[in-house]
């Protein structure tokens, strides 16, 4: 059996706000779980939580000790100097910590396989300023495999990029996790590209969730009330459209827990 | 040029102290602390002339203050220290405590020149052992911890996310900093350190994406403004420090025009 994480009725309260309530879900090997929900709904203060930069008010997760086995790409990333290094050199940064400065033969090896992965070859020679944002996630997201994670935490990393990128980016994701038996938590806003990918889909709101299988949770019926608002799927479930109209009952009076 | 020990000994030590500002310049532009590299300096010479009060030799007194500093910097945050105003504050604090000092000392016209200017000519047997046992001591640390350095200082965000334990990464890197910043002071004096620790890596920088070959290129631009500059300064009699400095301009604007041609 591949590696497991476990939140159990995780709580969180930022001053006088309840972020988070007794969220509970296991995240499998290989599982892609899609996290969507509006702005300040909690999803990187999840995220922050499972990496323990943030302590949860209630609950637990297992294992505890699971700092060396999480791969985390942020929502945000500053860089002035950082900026003008070689991709390369960028993902050899995230190679586990050693006390010798130069690489080993086998993690030499390790990083080329990484830069194939995640399609980066053509432009590993680079500096990262030369790269585009869809290129440049696709870096991010190579030094975090350089770690071997168990589990990669994605803050919204398809945000700010075109349609063509987003998807690049997602399905190397998806493939990356179907090669390695990566467990991954993906952010984003975007239903199509999630409803597309993920095994599964949690939908947080501040104090509320949903989490189930995307066939249970990508339906207008459903989205609509977690949303607040209308939003239609098609026939396949494939494509959403939200609209501005507020027709439905609001999030706080939701509760669904799919599958779990 | 070489049948002078005092020539001989202000090689070695310059030699020394442009490897060492050379390797560490490269993390001081990645994390941005060029300004609180030149705090230091003004540090240093508060506390050198707090040891000429005292009687102690002005280098031990460098050491002290930077070394204090870059700890009580590293315990308040570097976010925190690099704000305009505390910045400003510290500067004039301890410029005015080093003008006090001298005020009470006797002993302070050579010694002002040279803190405030420079004197690698002046650098004694003594001295050039002084300053390879420190370097030596940066240089392991800094290749021991070369790794996490990288990391932390190329991309915070990432060795944060990573786990890495930032804090204690910056208060180690603030120390040897600030060793460095004591040694380099007797080279190029406390006005010029800027020079050394941040013009050949910024140099360098324009011309290779490669961490690795920044800090090669860094440590060679450096010794060869040195060595360039003691050259001229002996043949010429004119300020050594002038000639370390414009060397360093020159390399430095080279370096944009093959940037940009390049691009």
């Amino acid at each position: 059996m591949g590696y497991q994480l476990s939140l159990e009725d995780i709580s969180v309260h930022l001053g006088n706000e309840q972020v988070l309530q007794d969220v509970s879900f296991t995240l499998n090997a290989g599982e892609f779980l899609g996290v969507i929900g509006p702005n300040g709904a909690g999803k990187s203060t999840l995220l922050k939580v499972i990496l323990g930069i943030i302590k949860p008010n209630k609950g637990r997760i297992t294992p505890q000790n699971k700092n060396s086995v999480i791969g985390y790409v942020p929502q945000s990333r500053p860089m002035d100097m950082g900026n003008t290094i070689a991709v390369k050199d960028f993902v050899s940064m995230g190679l586990p910590h050693s006390i010798r400065p130069w690489l080993t033969k086998k993690e030499k090896h390790m990083v080329n396989e990484i830069i194939a992965l995640t399609q980066i070859g053509e432009f590993s020679h680079k500096s990262i300023s030369e790269l585009s944002g869809g290129q440049k996630q696709r870096v991010y997201l190579a030094q975090a495999l350089a770690r071997q994670p168990k589990i990669m935490l994605l803050d919204e990393p398809t945000s700010n990029l075109d349609p063509a990128a987003q998807e690049q980016v997602t399905s190397i994701v998806r493939d990356t996790s179907n090669k390695l038996g990566i467990g991954v938590i993906f952010i984003s806003h975007d239903l199509n590209l999630v409803s597309q990918y993920a095994d599964r889909i949690l939908y947080l709101t501040k104090g509320n969730y949903a989490i189930g299988t995307v066939g249970e949770m990508m339906k207008s019926s459903v989205l609509s009330q977690l949303y607040g608002t209308k939003v239609e799927a098609n026939a396949d479930g494939n494509s959403f459209h939200i609209s501005q109209s507020n027709q439905s009952e609001p999030i706080s009076s939701y509760s669904y827990n799919g599958t779990e | 040029m070489f049948a002078f020990d005092f020539m001989r000994q202000a090689f070695l030590a310059g030699t020394i102290v442009a490897i060492m500002g050379g390797f560490i310049g490269v993390f001081v532009i990645a994390r941005g602390l060029s300004f609180i590299t030149h705090t230091f300096s003004h540090i240093g010479f508060s506390g050198a002339a707090f040891a000429v009060f005292m009687g102690w030799n002005p280098f031990n007194g460098l050491l002290l203050f930077t070394t204090l500093s870059a700890v009580s910097v590293g315990q308040l945050g570097v976010k925190y220290f690099r704000r305009d105003a505390s910045i400003n504050v510290i500067l004039s604090v301890f410029l005015g405590m080093g003008i006090l000092f001298l005020a009470l000392s006797t002993n302070q016209a050579s010694f002002v020149s040279n803190i405030l200017f420079g004197s690698v000519v002046g650098i004694g047997m003594k001295e050039v052992w002084k300053i390879a046992i420190l370097s030596s001591i940066v240089f392991m640390c800094l290749i021991v911890g070369y790794r996490m350095l990288k990391f932390d200082s190329f991309d915070p965000v990432g060795a944060e996310a990573a786990g890495l334990p930032v804090r204690k990464i910056s208060i180690g890197f603030l120390v040897l900093l600030s060793i460095a910043v004591a040694e380099a002071v007797q080279i190029v004096g406390a006005l010029l350190v800027f020079t050394l620790m941040t013009i050949p890596a910024s140099t360098a920088r324009l011309i290779t994406p490669s961490i690795f070959k920044m800090i090669i290129c860094s440590i060679l631009l450096s010794v060869a403004s040195v060595w360039i500059g003691l050259t001229l300064g002996y043949y010429t009699d004119l300020p050594i420090s002038f000639f370390i400095t414009s060397i360093q301009g020159i390399f430095y604007i080279s370096a944009i025009l093959f940037h940009q041609l390049s691009r």
